[in-house]
């Protein structure tokens, strides 16, 4: 069967969006939110991610050994597409996690929506600043709970 | 006598989810794989949507997916079966054994299987050596998950409190006791054959719907599935027999036996003479 490859890149987008709307809904719906965009979501991205990665991996250049071969991987364009998703999934995932883990450590929930923003446009760093704002808390206590 | 053996089968729970839990703490593990089974079918499908390739005339990625279903469909069948074990096999250690075993072999069929649709190339009948040597350890693996239903057969024939009327009872120990013979017969002479296409194209394209079975020859594809599938077929007429006939009357359930018995033989010898499955169909 066809894909178009853009198509599914805009309805990935707009599935992880409606994910990141949920957690910013979690205050009043934590297990629902907890749910969807921690699990649902995720697991929809990594059904697609999954089957892209089965469908084009054999016919494509390159690696993960060099920044080189990363680069030549991407040049399969379905695999680039792939690589999005995988943002797409954990980036939301590392959402809901942060929502569930400030939850637990009382952390307000004013100070984790500028994380999951951050988180939301560049990933790994919005897990940073909330892993500073948790242990600038409670760096004893709350500092290294996973 | 016991009221309880007279009735067809133990009344059904009240709702699907009672049944499933009834169903899942009969066999957990089997439950499991079923679930995993499943599952698996999710990124397969998306596969099969996203890869333009195609092998024999079809999706690439179409094998695998019936590969997936009919593990599925098999799992949850011996788990639901799994209720009419005598009580406490499942806890013996010889079982968790063989049982854990038949699921990994499964788990390492759908790899086989789906890896080589990822790789572009055959899985059964594979040219290659390494493939073919791939091929025997996958028959090997696949005797193995089928035996399930001879070891299932013998347990229930000893279990002499399943609860089932004598007819329905019969029905599913004669159908799980012909299922491996069956299934070695037909899947064991494709295997040596090198392929299951017996003189028509070797394409799946233009073949009977949702199968693919060869049109224009014989397919020894069709003989392997109803082998596969007498497990299900004689127990399911064991029910309607045990409300035609009467609960205690085993006669229909066996001469039905016999009767599919020389279906699948019949289907068998069809396709080794090259002519199609149904060729009414045209």
């Amino acid at each position: 069967m066809a894909m178009n490859a853009d198509a599914v890149f805009s309805l990935s987008n707009t599935v992880a969006l409606a994910g990141w709307l949920v957690l910013l809904a979690s205050p009043f719906i934590p297990r629902v939110a907890d749910r969807i965009a921690g699990i649902a979501i995720p697991a929809l991205l990594a059904v697609a991610y999954s089957g892209l990665v089965l469908a084009f991996w054999s016919s494509a250049q390159g690696g993960f050994d060099s920044l080189d071969n990363v680069a030549a991987l991407f040049r399969t364009r379905e695999l680039l597409l792939a690589g999005w998703i995988h943002y797409l999934a954990f980036d939301l995932f590392v959402g809901a996690w942060i929502v569930r883990s400030a939850r637990q450590a009382a952390v307000p929930f004013l100070m984790v929506v500028p994380c999951l923003v951050l988180t939301f446009l560049f990933g790994p760093a919005g897990l940073l600043a909330f892993l500073a704002i948790r242990a600038a808390r409670k760096p004893a206590a709350a500092a290294f709970a996973v | 006598m016991s009221v309880i053996a007279l009735d067809p089968t133990s009344p059904p729970a009240i709702s699907p989810a009672s049944f499933l839990g009834k169903v899942r703490n009969a066999e957990p593990g089997f439950f499991a794989f079923a679930l995993l089974m499943l599952i698996a079918m999710a990124p397969t499908g998306f596969a099969a949507f996203a890869d333009p390739r195609e092998f024999q005339g079809v999706d690439i990625w179409l094998k695998p997916l019936k590969f997936e279903f009919a593990l599925f469909v098999y799992f949850g069948t011996l788990a639901f079966f799994a209720l009419f074990l005598p009580k406490g096999t499942t806890g013996k250690r010889w079982y968790r054994l063989f049982s854990g075993a038949v699921g990994i072999a499964a788990v390492l069929e759908i790899i086989w299987i789906g890896g080589a649709a990822a790789l572009g190339t055959a899985s059964h009948f594979n040219q290659t050596l390494f493939g073919a040597i791939l091929y025997s350890f996958a028959g090997i693996g696949a005797t193995l998950i089928a035996s399930a239903t001879a070891v299932y057969a013998v347990q229930i024939a000893r279990n002499t409190v399943t609860g089932l009327s004598p007819a329905v009872k019969e029905s599913l120990v004669t159908g799980l006791a012909l299922t491996l013979p069956l299934t070695l017969i037909s899947a064991g002479t494709m295997s040596q054959m090198g392929t299951h296409f017996i003189g028509g194209a070797p394409t799946d394209a233009g073949g009977v719907p949702l199968m693919g079975w060869s049109r224009d020859g014989g397919d020894l594809r069709a003989a392997h599935f109803f082998a596969t599938h007498v497990m299900h077929f004689i127990p399911a007429f064991g029910l309607v027999s045990a409300a035609l006939f009467g609960p205690t009357n085993r006669w229909p359930v066996r001469i039905l036996a016999v009767a599919f018995t020389a279906f699948v033989l019949f289907l068998f010898g069809q396709a080794l003479m090259g002519r199609p499955f149904l060729p009414l169909l045209g």
